[in-house]
């Protein structure tokens, strides 16, 4: 009778959603906080030794209602929490209110003297040497609270709404700089050249670099409202969606004393300013800003295999948060009176007019019109800030015989960029031509094949071609047309507006040689070649990849499961001195996971991964050494059933991590600023972890 | 009911732990009216329960289904079509490509692995094997956290943004979180409104901030300027600090943002100094 009353509990298990568990358990973890700063970047383990470890999952239905009540928390202990309650009368309504967690911390290392940092008014203090300052640990912590609901109003119509508040707060990597000497132009960084024959000004040494942290103190607030109507041909959604940014900081004021800077002291315009006059000139910061959107959506059923898709939407965003007062705006110019509006119209088309032949076809049209009155602050501009979007799609697929499925397709993209308005010249836009408009048409053919019940493989070919409109002046005001002769070889135009051919060829198998067997192959090689009228910029890049994933189930008790991935990419970068980058990257994965339940009252799992990448910097010219990044991860868990309703669950993650780069160090000397401030990574990072849980299910 | 109609088959499947699960799902919420029987999915299957299971049923959605596509995908389409959130399916990227729920969803169980956060990316992973790699590098997304998670950013079920973005463009999706970047800004950064992914790639990278390359290569794909200076290091020593604008502080740090470091736009409204180059 026993057995058979076990039974019948395994079965209404087995049925019933009902549950009741509470983690509640410790974790440790090895080393210091500059130990595992790759490690810890997001999962709350970088700051705590050791950490409270608590999950809870409830959940019932009332099977008389048809009502669910459920709460998840995970991670309740750590300072990447997430917490959830939903109550849902299924097929009536539904209200749920979610809680999220989430900081970043910045990996780097850094030595400072700075005071006040992280704040709108940073003091920089010089040190006598890098290193000789205090530890600063930059992080961002976003916390937001989620609430949302739905109530179908009938069996055809429902109404939903979330509303999402995030703040974010902290601090981010940041700094200015200036260098004087090397500007003697009319265009002078440092104001209008000196008379000839001014001694001392635009001295060589005249220049500085500060790290500056930006204070973060964001709060960002969405709202999505939307009607669905669901009829039997026809589905709309009506919905208006409104975001809403604040930032509580307007500008950053950097405070230097007189003396700190090295050759701070040196005059460095015409006005008299010092290098650390300019130096404390504030930095604006990101402005408020906020965006409201209509739109309907939905698809129309003209047959059971004849279904349209569509889309209207008009958005209008508004940027017109006041200048702080010592960023010094024009006289009677409170803000920028940002006005953005955006139209969007997409409608699609997919039929079946056989059993063997499917055709899809898809155009979206948007116009981003950039309303804001940029002239008001300033006759010059320095971007292309509407454009309207085409984009059209064509697609076929039809079944061969012999279980042949060949696709063919063709895909079309135009942006047409406005030329700044009110702007007599892009003023030093740092490139020599540009162009309103790019077109590109791409054409795709693929050919799949089920060759046996256990062996599926396709092959596919992408080749698209994109040019342009003529080029044009951007220094000259008007933007005259710019003969492709009269460019000159060494300058720089944009890789978004230069000519390009693109061809892509994948290769792809799923095999299945035993039921519990299955394998994948994957092979893709890619290939960018970029064309404009001079020889520098982005020449061309390419890609490759190869692939194998491997699944096995090798027991009712247990299953093996594994990766190997190879990828490369590859760019070159031409400059006008003449040096070509060669830029390579080769990415090595692997990873093996196995999991089983040896016992009744015990379940093993084991992962592993190892990524092996390496960046390859070579410039004609000598070059910077390669960047490496190594990292393994092991990870281990047992769980043990103590009783019918309680189990022990032991984590051990372990991971090594190399990243040898020289961003910001090189051979063992942090990158130091003029302040010697200094940053760095430990290159070589172990960390181990173990968690120890008790998981209880209330009965 | 689910329950009731299901009664023919559980006769049989009644104590199967691949099967029984699914009236732990919301499938199985015996009072909503709506919920599907197996029947509804798997076909009246006659010639399955008269074999006692030798013929396989119907519609078959696992195990080498000889069932099409279309077809399979018509039995969940049929209630899920009313979803807002699938009224782009046809025609998609998923669709096109004949990706099946079931190939992502696990109908039966009562955890299904791509509707749990951290869990979701390893169904995803199935396919999308470059962003498997990517998201191990260490500029990432916090996505193997399970903090920012595959659908925070993509509708797998079709939408009509590119790469099947949430919201209608990239961009639109990166604001829902990075709204700061929106603008418009006094000095705006052609690219930035363009597109984020021109420089960004999201799902991760060896370069701090998720750059597909390191400044200045990768600004030297668009500009020319500081054209005398080639990217170089070993220029940082112990003593005074090589001033501003030279190989190295345009290689190190930051790179070129160094400098220009409101590179996503900045809104200050002086005219000094020079403030279409970013700096402040």
């Amino acid at each position: 009778a026993e057995d058979a009353k076990s039974e019948d509990d395994a079965t209404a298990q087995l049925k019933s959603p009902d549950s009741s568990v509470v983690s509640v358990g410790a974790g440790g973890v090895s080393g210091n906080a500059s130990d595992r700063t790759l490690f810890g970047q997001y999962n709350g383990l970088r700051d705590q030794n050791s950490d409270l470890l608590l999950d809870v999952d409830i959940r019932k239905r009332d099977d008389a209602t048809g009502t669910w009540t459920i709460l998840q928390g995970r991670n309740l202990g750590l300072d990447d929490r997430e917490l959830s309650g939903t109550l849902n009368k299924q097929g009536d309504w539904k209200v749920n209110v979610d809680y999220s967690e989430l900081v970043r911390h910045d990996p780097r290392s850094i030595n400072t003297g700075l005071a006040n940092a992280g704040t709108t008014t940073p003091v920089v203090q010089n040190l006598a040497a890098p290193g000789t300052g205090a530890g600063l640990n930059l992080e961002q912590r976003r916390k937001g609270l989620t609430l949302g609901g739905e109530k179908w109003l009938s069996p055809n119509w429902m109404l939903e709404a979330s509303f999402k508040d995030e703040t974010k707060q902290g601090a981010r990597m940041s700094g200015i700089g200036l260098a004087c000497g090397v500007y003697a132009s009319s265009n002078n960084v440092c104001g209008t050249p000196p008379a000839a024959g001014a001694a001392g000004l635009f001295a060589a040494t005249a220049g500085a670099l500060l790290m500056l942290p930006i204070p973060v103190d964001y709060d960002t607030k969405q709202f999505e409202g939307r009607l669905n109507y669901a009829g039997d041909r026809l589905k709309v959604n009506f919905g208006y969606y409104a975001s809403f940014f604040s930032n509580a900081n307007s500008a950053l004021t950097p405070g230097i004393g007189i003396g700190v800077l090295p050759g701070g002291s040196t005059v460095v315009n015409s006005a008299g300013a010092t290098l650390t006059d300019l130096m404390r000139q504030p930095m604006a910061l990101e402005p408020d800003n906020q965006a409201q959107q209509l739109y309907v959506d939905g698809t129309y059923a003209f047959t059971p295999t004849t279904r349209a898709t569509f889309k209207l939407a008009h958005s209008h965003a508004t940027q017109h948060d006041d200048f702080a007062a010592t960023l010094m705006p024009p006289a009677g110019v409170s803000n920028l009176g940002g006005v953005v509006d955006t139209n969007l119209a997409q409608i699609g088309l997919a039929a079946r007019p056989w059993t063997k032949l499917s055709l899809t076809a898809n155009a979206h049209y948007e116009d981003k019109d950039d309303k804001t009155p940029y002239g008001l602050l300033s006759a010059t501009t320095n971007a292309m800030n509407s454009q309207r979007k085409t984009t059209g799609k064509l697609e076929a697929s039809y079944q061969l015989p012999d279980n042949y499925r060949a696709i063919l397709g063709v895909d079309y993209l135009s942006v047409h960029r406005d030329p700044p308005v009110g702007s007599v010249a892009l003023v030093d836009p740092g490139f020599s031509a540009f162009r309103e408009q790019t077109k590109e048409v791409g054409y795709r053919a693929e050919l799949r094949r089920s060759m046996s019940e256990t062996l599926n493989a396709a092959i596919s070919f992408n080749h698209s071609k994109r040019d342009g409109s003529g080029w044009l002046n951007p220094a000259l005001a008007g933007f005259p047309t710019l003969p492709a002769s009269a460019i000159a070889a060494t300058g720089t135009i944009p890789a978004t507006l230069e000519d390009r051919t693109r061809d892509k060829v994948r290769l792809s198998a799923e095999w299945t040689p035993i039921d519990d067997l299955s394998l994948q192959f994957l092979v893709e090689d890619g290939k960018d070649s970029y064309n404009s009228p001079t020889s520098a910029g982005l020449q061309d890049s390419g890609m490759r990849n190869y692939g194998i994933d491997a699944a096995w189930k090798l027991s009712d008790q247990w299953r093996l499961s594994g990766y190997w991935n190879k990828g490369y990419q590859t760019q070159h970068v031409n400059q006008s001195i003449g040096y070509m980058a060669e830029l390579n990257d080769v990415s090595s994965t692997v990873g093996m996971g196995v999991a089983g339940k040896p016992k009744e009252k015990l379940e093993l799992g084991a992962d592993l991964m190892v990524i092996d990448d390496s960046n390859r910097y070579q410039l004609s010219g000598g070059g910077v050494p390669d960047v490496g990044y190594r990292q393994l991860r092991l990870k281990l868990f047992g769980k043990y059933a103590l009783e019918k309703n309680a189990d022990l669950r032991i984590d051990l993650v372990h991971q090594r991590a190399k990243l040898d780069e020289w961003t910001w160090g090189y051979n063992g000397t942090p990158f130091a600023y003029s302040d010697n401030s200094s940053v760095s990574l430990k290159s070589n990072q172990s960390v181990s972890f173990v968690g120890v849980s008790y998981i209880y299910k209330l009965k | 009911s689910a329950l009731a109609a299901g009664e023919k088959c559980l006769e049989c499947h009644g104590d199967s732990e691949d099967v029984l699960p699914y009236l732990k799902t919301k499938h199985g919420t015996a009072v909503d009216g709506r919920t599907p029987t197996c029947m509804s999915c798997h076909g009246p299957s006659e010639a399955h329960i008269k074999a006692s299971g030798g013929e396989k049923p119907d519609r078959t959605f696992n195990h080498n289904p000889q069932t099409p596509v279309a077809e399979r995908n018509a039995a969940c389409l049929a209630c899920h079509q009313k979803d807002a959130r699938r009224s782009h399916w046809m025609g998609s990227t998923h669709e096109a490509r004949g990706l099946a729920c079931a190939s992502c969803h696990q109908i039966h169980s009562g955890q299904d692995k791509v509707r749990d956060r951290s869990t979701q990316a390893e169904v995803c992973f199935k396919c999308h094997k470059q962003q498997r790699t990517e998201v191990n590098k260490p500029s990432h997304h916090p996505v193997l956290e399970g903090k920012v998670i595959c659908s925070d950013c993509h509708n797998p079920h079709g939408s009509v943004g590119p790469k099947l973005m949430k919201r209608d463009s990239v961009n639109e999706t990166c604001y829902t979180c990075h709204m700061e970047k929106r603008g418009p800004f006094v000095r705006n950064h052609e690219p930035v409104n363009d597109d984020c992914t021109i420089c960004h790639n999201p799902h991760g990278t060896v370069a701090e901030s998720m750059l597909k390359m390191r400044p200045p290569f990768l600004c030297h794909t668009c500009h020319t300027p500081h054209a005398a200076i080639e990217p170089t290091l070993g220029g940082q020593s112990l003593g005074p600090k090589v001033p501003g604008w030279n190989g190295v502080n345009i290689t190190q740090g930051r790179g070129c943002l160094n400098c220009h470091t409101q590179i996503h736009g900045s809104n200050n409204p002086s005219m000094t100094p020079t403030p279409q180059f970013l700096y402040r």
